[in-house]
């Protein structure tokens, strides 16, 4: 199975009626020119990407801009307009006084599968006081966490929160929380490897970015910046496939890490092996 | 006289081609101008209109040598980061592709029917797929 880990959905047509909140979402995120699309077009790129399911990811960003980008309770509703395409993730601003009321909810009526959190776009530290009781939550549901980490594309958004280092003493604490730390923490991947290979209960995901062509981007970080052999023999476990989409579209993503020379059983592991057993889906 | 309709499609593939010669006919009929021109235009800067043959070796020899012109793994300028769109430009090819196949095709009407030569079919491009596409079918004449 293969599984794109990082999608947001903010321009799924079926949660993207209301032109006010378009905007909101593309104002908060730094996306621009991009528009609503049907769940129709989705299922027909997952076809040509040969992408079985994407996993979608919403923003609560109630204290720091009165709003989100993307509800949990629209990708509940993506999740139950087409089950075979998508699973999805629960977000909550830690700040807000009811955090854990909306995470009993997203997790025990909603069924969502794990916890979105943006330290730099929602503005705390991982090890801030303030998480022990979110982090305790998720343990409580065994629901795991994607952290955005390393650049923020967004505007008014500090990547000092997410630098990967900072997320040490989460894993530390926690050693039951499976956390993944998004985008191999670009531009700190060396931090990222040193994390995933230290920590059981860390992972990450190739949500980058890429210059030049997928292919050549992934490829010079992940073979020659990293060590040529350093995935394949030590976190080959640890990392999972991720897009970023919409910035980045899955398809493309996908060809990247298909053209690099690793082992067959290195991308079946990449591509999907590895987030079902971050979902808690492994049989 | 002027007409004009758009129609949309949801493509398949990155590159495909897929007919609108029908459509054009029916609207062509629809327009009941029986004399004048009938123009097929994209709205895309990533897609093209063309008229070729249709056969299945000439759309695979369209798909190759374009390919091999333009290819997909290749480090294009546009491929950075473009804070106007908050991602990266990784459609150069397609634009590519674009530019040498055009954005229009125009044939002749007579007596209300579009003057297609025995060959002739006109296509949707698609160099960027699979994505919503639009194209609209003007129609000029008395």
């Amino acid at each position: 199975m293969v599984i794109d880990m990082h999608v947001h959905p903010g321009f799924y047509g079926e949660i993207s009626q209301d032109k006010n909140e378009i905007d909101f979402r593309k104002k908060a995120m730094g996306w621009d020119l991009m528009s609503a699309f049907p769940v129709d077009l989705t299922r027909v790129q997952m076809d040509f990407a040969g992408v079985d399911k994407l996993v979608l990811l919403p923003l609560d960003l109630t204290t720091q801009m009165k709003g989100w980008v993307v509800t949990n309770e629209e990708v509940r509703k993506m999740m139950d307009l087409a089950p075979d395409l998508f699973y999805g993730f629960a977000s909550v601003d830690p700040h807000r006084g009811d955090a854990l009321d909306v995470l009993d909810y997203a997790f025990k009526d909603l069924k969502l599968m794990g916890l979105k959190l943006n330290p730099s776009k929602q503005v705390f530290y991982p090890g801030d006081p303030m998480m022990e009781k979110i982090y305790e939550k998720c343990m409580e549901y065994n629901k795991p966490i994607m952290f955005h980490a390393g650049l923020s594309w967004e505007p008014d958004c500090q990547m000092k929160y997410s630098q990967p280092v900072n997320f040490e003493e989460v894993a530390i604490k926690y050693p039951e929380l499976r956390f993944c730390l998004a985008h191999f923490g670009w531009p700190w991947i060396h931090e990222t490897t040193a994390l995933v290979l230290k920590y059981a209960n860390v992972y990450t995901d190739t949500a980058m970015l890429y210059m030049d062509s997928p292919e050549i981007f992934l490829r010079e970080v992940l073979t020659e910046q990293l060590g040529h052999l350093w995935i394949e023999h030590n976190i080959q476990d640890k990392v999972m496939f991720g897009s970023n989409n919409p910035r980045f579209r899955t398809a493309r993503i996908k060809r990247g890490l298909e053209s690099l020379d690793w082992k067959p059983v290195t991308k079946e592991k990449v591509l999907g092996g590895n987030a079902l057993k971050f979902l808690g889906l492994e049989a | 006289m002027v007409k004009m309709m758009e129609k949309k499609y949801i493509t398949e593939k990155e590159f495909q081609l897929i007919p609108v010669t029908q459509v054009v006919r029916d609207f062509v009929a629809e327009s009941g101008i029986q004399n004048g021109v009938v123009f097929v235009i994209t709205s895309h800067t990533t897609t093209g209109i063309t008229v070729n043959e249709n056969l299945s070796c000439l759309y695979s020899d369209i798909e190759e040598t374009l390919g091999r012109l333009i290819p997909t793994n290749y480090p294009y300028a546009h491929a950075h980061f473009l804070p106007s769109y908050g991602a990266t430009g990784g459609n150069a090819p397609g634009h590519l592709k674009s530019l040498l196949c055009g954005n229009h095709a125009v044939l002749p009407i007579k007596d209300g029917e579009i003057q297609c030569g025995f060959a002739q079919d006109i296509y949707l491009a698609e160099f960027d797929g699979p994505q919503v596409r639009r194209i609209f079918v003007q129609v000029q004449g008395e």
